[in-house]
This record gives structure tokens, C-alpha cells and sequence, in this order.
């Protein structure tokens, strides 16, 4: 018998999973076992593992209340909990007739309010009656659950607030809110212990959810959850025992194991894209090849193509950034192509790999002024024969302190120019150094306009002045941006780094740049504005903007991440829940399981 | 300015003294019951010949609330000519604001120096009118109850977050959509005498609400109410921000109210007789952070004993578990007014001789 674990109600959730005779229950109290550990949970003994208990003693009030309100499924539930109790016993012949009133008090008000989770109402109410009918109690049954909503809340409360020791104080007095069914709570008492510095204990919670909690998915949750507090040693333990304990019927646990792998991966893209990070360790670094390639993650690819590269492994690198364009094509892995390529001295390669690009993709010309430097003083010299300049070498291991104080050396020498001063903008703005850059930018602006126009002469009024065909190739299509635009575009990435937003706007359809270079700076104005958008919480607008920038550039993870919150917020759950899913299948990190573990929550009520 | 009903000055008695004070004395001591002889002393000590009560813990000054227990404590003793002197001085020197509420606090230095009401004050008092009314089959008794009723109606019971809530005092107490509330100006039996009088229903609507609230306000290790608590749109109840953060002097009465209204489910109970508890033989603290849970150095008065020993017996922990010793010669008026309004509540519960 499959039952949803999840319900639309907190508190019938609770009763629910408590009723189903199911593994969940068994599992996880079986035994008198307790999430909170040192605490035991009062049950009555399963079925032959000792007395039972005399029949005719089953409190059949739950049962008569789903009955009564018509919940099959609740009802069915809590049947086969009783039976589990009382093997002899029968469910009642006249369940479904209308029940004569009976002398007692009618429990049907207080436990329609607990429903309604109307926990302090129900509390009230009671004590209205009691006042009124001294002599009567309410059945054990609905206290258990009063008293299990309350410290479910106490919990949540306790832990908001972080006041650990009492989100620990009110776990064991009340351990089946930290049950199964209320895994939020289980995390929230685990994370407690670890805040308290009782780390073993944490990790016995852990260990306890991994192993009696059925499902494959709530088992690789808590191992991301687990992450944060535990050791890796005792986290490969945890893993090990959620991906074999107590297997259930119909869970696939291998997901368990792989969790602790997406972990380690997300840690080791995250050192790969630091230039800081020393190099990984062999086994690392063929556990992340591994994962990438099983998961066809083109971000992963780049990472591991940029790390190759910088140990000019080139090589290994064109093998990654090819692998990262087929399996996505992107500028971005094409830029890293370029200059693999490029250097393994392939230039015929590399000039094919940038083709689809070419003009359209700053960062892909950016990549190509390295295969085939301009001429002029930024070459350093004849270029040509001789290979790449000192510059070039530089900007290909993406060196860009070394950048700016090799252009320093050049004006120091030779006075500057239009492109070394340009070149210098696109340093500083990898440096993070935007406002450096738009001034940069702006003098190479004003230099270009006195330098005379090289070649193209006779080209149309956008390039006059200072068209510089780059290559050979390049120096015919009219898409190439000229020198000039060049500038106008650093100067709006500049500006875009700065905060700008408003003056770019206005600016940007009079500026003087190519219609990919406006389209890119469109793109990156339109992502800021759906930014600030979702922190104004306009969500319709964030959804707009994005969908407009969709237009032109495929949608980048983060922004993915942006569109899942603003889908979330406008209560658009199961689109959210998609989108979410979406990023996290192909590569899980944080953020990406954060959006799917709340907007799963959310839709299931499962706090 | 607030009216923030105790300061320090309340309890003074040190944890130590305290216990030794106990140790001397008779375990499972009775609570006394209230009597004529109970009120004489009571009198001797706080009520002025003009018919001002006076709070000999907080600087002999008297306040709404003093004289409505007063009030109470004489009719409950039969004692009409104390009573109308009570009624006299507070109609004469407190009810001076114009709308039929009462003024809360008077000063021997400087008479009333905040005109703003108490809203447990006006409730006290005018319940303890209704008494009178009955008691001495008086028209004009009930005439006044009824109209400081109406005034506390009008200005102080609002809606709020779909609960009917009594508002501490006419001015203050609303910071932008959250309330401010005291969970102890609750006061059950009055409220269903208010709630009897032809158009009562919204004092009907109040008790729901306290016991709700009560429900909510629910904090620390112990689960206790706030001295003063905030409850916002959604209804939640929070432990109020620029007050006190604790459990103490005025939440002590919210086991009292609830017992003197006849309510005895054990939940209700159970915070109270938890903190004898875990204070096991020795003193309970006067005051609780909360929700930290950090206890004073101060012990709870006999007073607070009395109503802890109650509390203990309608949670199902026995009353013997709280000893309770005799009024000290000295005893302050908050003490020992809530030491007899307990015998007062077990009487009526039929739970005490």
C-alpha cells in the first residue's frame, strides 16, 4: 500500500502517517526508537514482539472522525494503525451509519479546528467545554495531537530564534514531532545539537533520519542538510548507511549516494573557478571529470577547460571547452576553444571555432585579437611570424594584472593608443575595477578620434575615423565593430559594473556600437532590472524582463535561479518547482537545492 | 507614559530570606479562607479613612486597580461603609477624564499624574460595583458598572485580526498594525459579568479571544505569558518589544483570573505548576526572561505562592506541591491582595472551604 506521506494539512500529515501502519511509522518508532536520541518514544508493541493490548481498549475516535467527515484515505489509515495495535481486532460493523449522539461530548467541533490548524482555537474551545462539563475529558487522542502541532511549533519557533537548547528541550518532550513525517523539524533539531557543539549527536539525528526514513528523496536531502555540520568522514558514514539501511519497496537510494558526490563536485568547480586554489589532487580531479561528464554539465566542462588552461595543459582543455560547445554551444565555451586551440598553435582551428561567433560575441573577437593580434602598438611589434606578443600571452592565461602593467610598460615607452587604452578598460573591468575602466574606455574614446583612420577609408560614417579591420578575415564583415564601437561598448560594460542602470538606458540606443554588442548590453541591463525587480517584488516584471532577454541570449543559471523565485512568489508553484528541478538536475548546488526542497514544501505543506 | 502596573520595589524579599522564612513554617499549610476578620487587617493596613487603597510596595501611591480590588475584597466581607468610602474617593479623585474611564494612578505628592486609563482598573471596578448592585440590591451601583462598561466599550475593546482584544489603556499601546496587550488585563470573571448585561455579546467575543491568545502565548522552557505581549494582523502573539521581556508581576494573575472564571483544563495550568516544579522545595523566582527563561534573584511573594498553589491543583500537580506561609506583618499590598483573591477563586471553585 503506497500512501502520500504528504497531506494538504500540517496536523493530519501528522495523524496520517502516524495512522498508516506504514514503513514511515514502523521505521521510525519502531522499537521505541526516537529521533531525539536519549529519548525514547512510548508505543505499543508491535504486532507479536510482546503483550498486546486487551481488545475493546482501542480508541476508536480518530476512526469515527474520518469516517464522519468522509476522508477514505485517512480512514483506511488509521484502520490498518489499529490493526497493527490490536491484531483480534475488527474495524466496526456501523462505521459509515449515523452515529446516535452520543452521551459524552461530540469531539467533531475540536477536531475539525485542529484540521483547519487551528491549533489555539481547538485549545480554547476545549477549555470552554471543560469549564462548561467539569467531569468530562477529550479523548487522548486529540491531546496527542494538540500537544504534537504545538511542539512542532515550538520547534520551528525555537529554531527561528536560535535558541537551540530548547529546540532540543521541546524534541524530547514531544519526539514525534520529530518524526518522519515532520522532517523539517528533524533537520531543525539535528542542526541544533550541531550549533550546541554536541556534534555526535547531530550526527545520530542524521544517522537516524538516513535510516528509518523511507524515502530515497528525504534520505539525499538530509545529506545535503548534514553537509554543513558534519565532517566529510562521518558524512561518507551517513551516506553509506541512508544509500543501504532498511531499504523500502519501490525507492531507488543509489540517488543517495550520489548526493555526497554532487557535493564534492560543487565543491571542486567552485576551487576550479578559483584562481587561488592550488591544483587539485588526482583522485579530485577525475571524481569531478567524472560527474561532469556523466551529467553532460557544459558550465562543469568550461570550469574544467579553464583549469587546464591555466596550466596551459592546453590540450585537455580544447578536449573540455569542445565537449562543454556540444554538449551546449555558447560563446563562452568558444572563447575557451579559441584560445585552447591557440595555444596548441592551432590557429587554423581556433579561427574555425570562433567563426559561428565572430562579431556577435565580444568575448569570442576578445579571445581572437590572441590568435591573430592587431597590428600596431598593442602587437608589440610586427606580430605575424613572430607569434603572440608578450600582451597576448597574457591575456590568453587570463593574467590581467600582468595586462595592465605590460600596457604601462608600452605608454611608458611609446606612448599610448587607442587600442592599448582599450585593451587597458577590458583589464581593469576583469579586475573589477569598472570606474578605472570607463575612464579608460573614454580616453581611448577621445584618442581614436585624432588617430588617423587606418585602411577602410572608405567605409561608411559608423566607422570613420577609426575603423581597424583586426584580421584579415575579420576586416571585411561589416559586423566587425570598429574601434570606436569598441570603446562605446566597454564604456556601457564599464558603466553597467558601476550600477549605472538608468543612464545606460537612456544612452544606450544612441550609442555607437554594433547591433550584438547593444544586444549584449540589452541583455545585461535587462538582467540587473529583473534583479531589481525581484527585490522590489514585482514579479510580473521580473518574469517579463526575463522572458525579453530570453529574446536574445539563451538564460544563464543564475538568472534560471532568478525566474524560479519570481515564479515562486507569484505562487506559480509547480512552474517553479520545474524550474528548480530543472537547474538542480544538471548540476546541484546550494541555491539550486534551496528553491527546490521550499518550493517542494510549500506545495506540500510539508513544514 | 504607560501604565506599567510593578517595579522592582515589589518582592523585595531576597531568594534567601525567603527560604528561611519558609523553613520555619508548617508544611501544607491551608490557604486561609477570606473572611470578615481577613478584610479587617486588610483594611487596617491599606485603606485609608478617605477610601484610598494604598500600594505600600510602590511608594504609598494608589492607583484604578487598588481600589477595584479593594472594592471587591469589601464586598466580598460585607462591608458596605468601606466600600461606598473606596467608591467615593475614586469617583471623587480618579474618574476626573470625562469619558467614564478612571484615571490609573494618583500620587500623594502630586495627585493624578497620568490621566491615562488601566483598562483592568476600569474592569475591576466596575465588576466590583456589579457585586455591590446585587449584593445590597443597589440600582445605582449597577447604573455606574454599566456605564464604565459602555466607556470601556466604546474606547478600549477593539478588532483586531479577527479576535475581540481589550486594549491595556486609551492611549498607546498601538504601533502601526501590531497591538500591545497584557494578557493579564484578562479578566475572565468580570468579562462574563460584562458579558450578561443586555448587549454584552463583544465581552462574549473577549473571552474567546483571551483564551486563544492564551493558547499563543506560550513562551520559553516553561511556556509562560508575558508580562506584556504584541499581536499583529496575522494573529500572532510575540513577546512585546519596549516592555520588560518577561513573565512576572502581572501575568502571575492570568492562572488566577482563569481559576476565579471557573475554567480548570489542565493546559491552561500546566506552565505554572512547571515552574514550581523545576524550583522543586525551595523559592519560585518572582520573574522569568522570556523566552530565555533567566530567573530574579527576587522570590515570588506569599501572594504569588497562593496563586501558584491553585494553579498547581487545577494542573493536576497537587497543591501540596507549593507551600504557602502566612502573611507577613509587613506583607505588601500587591501580596497580600492577591494571596486573598486566590482564597477568594478557590472558594468559588468550591475547591477550598
Amino acid at each position: 500500500m503506497t500512501r502520500p506521506v504528504l497531506l494538504s494539512t500540517l496536523l493530519l500529515a501528522g495523524i496520517a502517517a502516524l495512522g498508516g501502519g506504514s514503513d514511515a511509522w514502523a521505521q521510525s518508532h519502531g522499537g521505541g526508537r526516537a529521533l531525539a536520541p536519549g529519548v525514547k518514544v512510548e508505543v505499543a508493541p508491535a504486532p507479536g514482539s510482546g503483550s498486546a493490548p486487551a481488545a475493546g481498549k482501542v480508541d476508536e475516535t480518530a476512526l469515527r472522525y474520518y469516517a464522519r467527515i468522509g476522508d477514505g484515505e485517512r480512514l483506511e489509515a488509521e484502520i490498518a494503525r489499529l490493526r497493527a495495535l490490536d491484531p483480534t481486532w475488527e474495524p466496526p460493523k456501523d462505521l459509515f451509519a449515523p452515529q446516535p449522539t452520543t452521551p459524552g461530548i461530540d469531539e467533531t467541533p475540536f477536531w475539525n479546528l485542529v484540521s483547519a490548524g487551528k491549533v489555539a482555537e481547538a485549545r480554547a474551545a476545549i477549555a470552554e467545554q471543560r469549564r462548561k462539563s467539569p467531569s468530562w475529558q477529550p479523548s487522548d487522542k486529540l491531546l496527542q495531537e494538540l500537544d504534537l502541532a504545538e511542539s512542532a511549533g515550538r520547534i520551528r519557533s525555537a529554531s527561528d530564534t536560535k535558541r537551540w537548547q530548547e529546540v532540543v528541550d521541546a524534541a524530547a518532550a514531544n519526539p514525534e514531532a520529530v518524526a518522519c513525517n515532520r522532517l523539517d523539524n528533524a533537520w531543525r533539531l539535528a542542526e541544533a545539537y550541531a550549533e550546541l557543539k554536541q556534534t555526535d549527536r547531530a550526527f545520530d539525528t542524521y544517522k537516524t533520519i538516513v535510516t528509518s526514513c523511507p524515502k530515497a528523496k528525504e534520505r539525499r536531502d538530509t545529506i545535503f542538510k548534514a553537509s554543513r555540520h558534519l565532517s566529510p568522514d562521518r558524512l561518507r558514514e551517513l551516506t553509506a548507511l541512508g544509500a543501504t539501511a532498511n531499504p523500502a519497496t519501490g525507492e531507488d537510494y543509489s540517488t543517495v549516494r550520489t548526493a555526497e558526490a554532487e557535493l564534492e563536485t560543487g565543491r571542486l568547480l567552485e576551487r576550479l573557478g578559483n584562481s587561488k586554489a592550488g591544483a587539485l589532487s588526482a583522485a579530485d580531479l577525475s571524481r569531478v571529470q567524472g560527474i561532469v561528464r556523466d551529467k553532460q554539465d557544459a558550465d562543469g566542462a568550461i570550469a574544467l577547460g579553464w583549469y587546464f588552461q591555466k596550466q596551459k595543459n592546453f590540450a585537455e582543455a580544447q578536449s573540455w571547452f569542445s565537449q562543454a560547445n556540444g554538449w551546449a554551444p555558447s560563446d563562452r565555451a568558444a572563447e575557451g576553444l579559441v584560445l585552447a586551440y591557440n595555444g596548441l598553435g592551432e590557429k587554423a582551428q581556433a579561427r574555425a571555432a570562433a567563426a559561428p561567433w565572430k562579431g556577435k560575441s565580444n568575448r569570442v573577437d576578445q579571445a581572437l585579437k590572441a590568435v591573430d593580434p592587431p597590428r600596431g602598438p598593442a602587437g608589440g611589434g610586427r606580430g605575424g611570424p613572430q607569434g603572440p606578443s608578450e600582451l597576448d600571452r597574457a591575456l590568453a592565461r587570463q593574467d590581467y594584472a600582468a595586462c595592465i602593467a605590460i600596457i604601462r610598460a608600452s605608454i611608458a615607452k611609446s606612448g599610448p593608443t587607442a587600442a592599448l587604452l582599450q585593451q587597458r578598460g577590458w583589464c581593469l573591468l576583469e579586475l573589477k575595477r569598472p570606474s578605472e575602466a570607463e575612464a579608460a574606455f573614454a580616453e581611448a574614446q577621445v584618442l581614436a578620434a585624432r588617430e588617423p583612420a587606418k585602411g577602410g577609408a572608405s567605409a561608411g560614417g559608423a566607422s570613420a575615423g577609426a575603423a581597424v579591420p583586426r584580421t584579415p578575415s575579420a576586416g571585411g564583415l561589416p559586423q566587425s565593430a570598429t574601434l570606436a564601437q569598441e570603446n562605446a561598448y566597454g564604456q556601457a560594460i564599464a558603466r553597467l559594473a558601476t550600477g549605472d542602470v538608468a543612464g545606460l538606458t537612456r544612452d544606450l540606443p544612441r550609442a555607437n556600437m554594433t547591433a550584438a554588442q547593444k544586444a549584449e548590453i540589452r541583455a545585461s541591463l535587462m538582467a540587473t532590472e529583473a534583479n531589481r525587480a525581484l527585490e522590489d517584488k514585482r514579479y510580473n516584471d521580473v518574469l517579463r524582463l526575463l522572458d525579453a532577454r530570453k529574446q536574445l541570449e539563451p538564460e544563464p543559471r543564475n538568472l534560471g535561479i532568478l525566474r524560479g523565485w519570481a515564479l515562486y512568489n507569484l505562487m506559480r508553484y509547480d512552474e517553479a518547482y520545474d524550474q528548480f528541478k530543472a537547474i538542480d538536475d544538471r548540476l546541484s548546488t546550494e541555491e539550486s537545492r534551496e528553491g527546490v526542497t521550499i518550493t517542494w514544501k510549500t506545495i506540500y505543506h510539508d513544514w | 507614559m504607560t501604565p506599567s502596573r510593578r517595579d522592582v520595589l515589589i518582592g523585595t524579599a531576597s531568594l534567601g530570606l525567603a527560604a528561611a522564612g519558609l523553613a520555619a513554617l508548617p508544611a501544607g499549610a491551608f490557604a486561609a479562607p477570606f473572611d470578615a476578620a481577613a478584610w479587617r487587617r486588610y483594611a487596617d493596613r491599606f485603606l485609608q479613612p478617605d477610601g484610598r487603597i494604598v500600594d505600600t510596595g510602590n511608594k504609598g501611591v494608589s492607583h484604578s486597580e487598588g481600589q477595584g480590588y479593594g472594592m471587591l475584597l469589601a464586598a466580598a466581607a460585607g462591608d458596605r461603609a468601606a466600600f461606598d468610602r473606596m467608591w467615593g474617593w475614586t469617583q471623587r479623585t480618579l474618574m476626573v477624564r470625562g469619558d467614564g474611564l478612571v484615571a490609573w494612578r494618583w500620587t500623594p505628592d502630586g495627585g493624578v499624574t497620568d490621566r491615562n486609563n488601566a483598562s483592568d482598573g476600569d474592569m475591576l471596578i466596575a465588576w466590583a460595583l456589579l457585586r455591590a448592585a446585587e449584593l445590597w440590591k443597589t440600582e445605582a451601583y449597577r447604573t455606574a458598572a454599566v456605564a464604565i462598561v459602555k466607556a470601556l466599550e466604546a474606547g478600549l475593546l477593539v478588532e483586531h485580526a479577527g479576535l475581540t482584544v481589550l486594549l491595556p489603556g486609551r492611549d498607546g499601546f498601538r504601533k502601526g498594525d501590531t497591538l500591545v496587550l497584557n494578557p493579564s488585563y484578562w479578566i475572565f470573571p468580570a468579562i462574563r459579568a460584562f458579558a450578561a448585561l443586555p448587549g454584552g455579546e463583544r465581552w462574549g467575543r473577549l473571552t474567546d479571544a483571551g483564551l486563544v491568545l492564551l493558547s499563543k502565548a506560550r513562551f520559553g522552557g516553561f511556556q509562560l505569558p508575558p508580562d506584556w505581549m504584541a499581536l499583529d494582523t496575522a494573529g500572532t502573539v510575540t513577546v512585546a518589544d519596549g516592555f520588560k521581556k518577561q513573565y512576572g508581576y502581572d501575568a502571575v494573575r492570568v492562572p488566577l483570573y482563569l481559576a476565579w472564571d471557573g475554567y480548570r483544563d489542565p493546559y491552561y495550568f500546566r506552565p505554572y505548576a512547571d515552574l514550581v516544579a523545576k524550583f522543586g522545595g525551595s523559592t519560585v523566582p518572582a520573574t522569568v526572561s522570556l523566552p530565555g527563561g533567566t530567573t530574579t534573584q527576587v522570590a515570588a511573594s506569599v501572594g504569588m505562592l497562593a496563586v501558584y498553589r491553585l494553579a498547581c491543583r487545577l494542573a493536576g500537580a497537587g497543591g501540596d506541591m507549593v507551600t504557602v506561609p502566612p502573611l507577613a506583618p509587613d506583607e505588601d499590598y500587591y501580596s497580600t491582595t492577591l494571596f486573598h483573591l486566590s482564597a477568594l477563586a478557590a472558594q468559588s471553585l468550591g475547591i477550598d472551604p
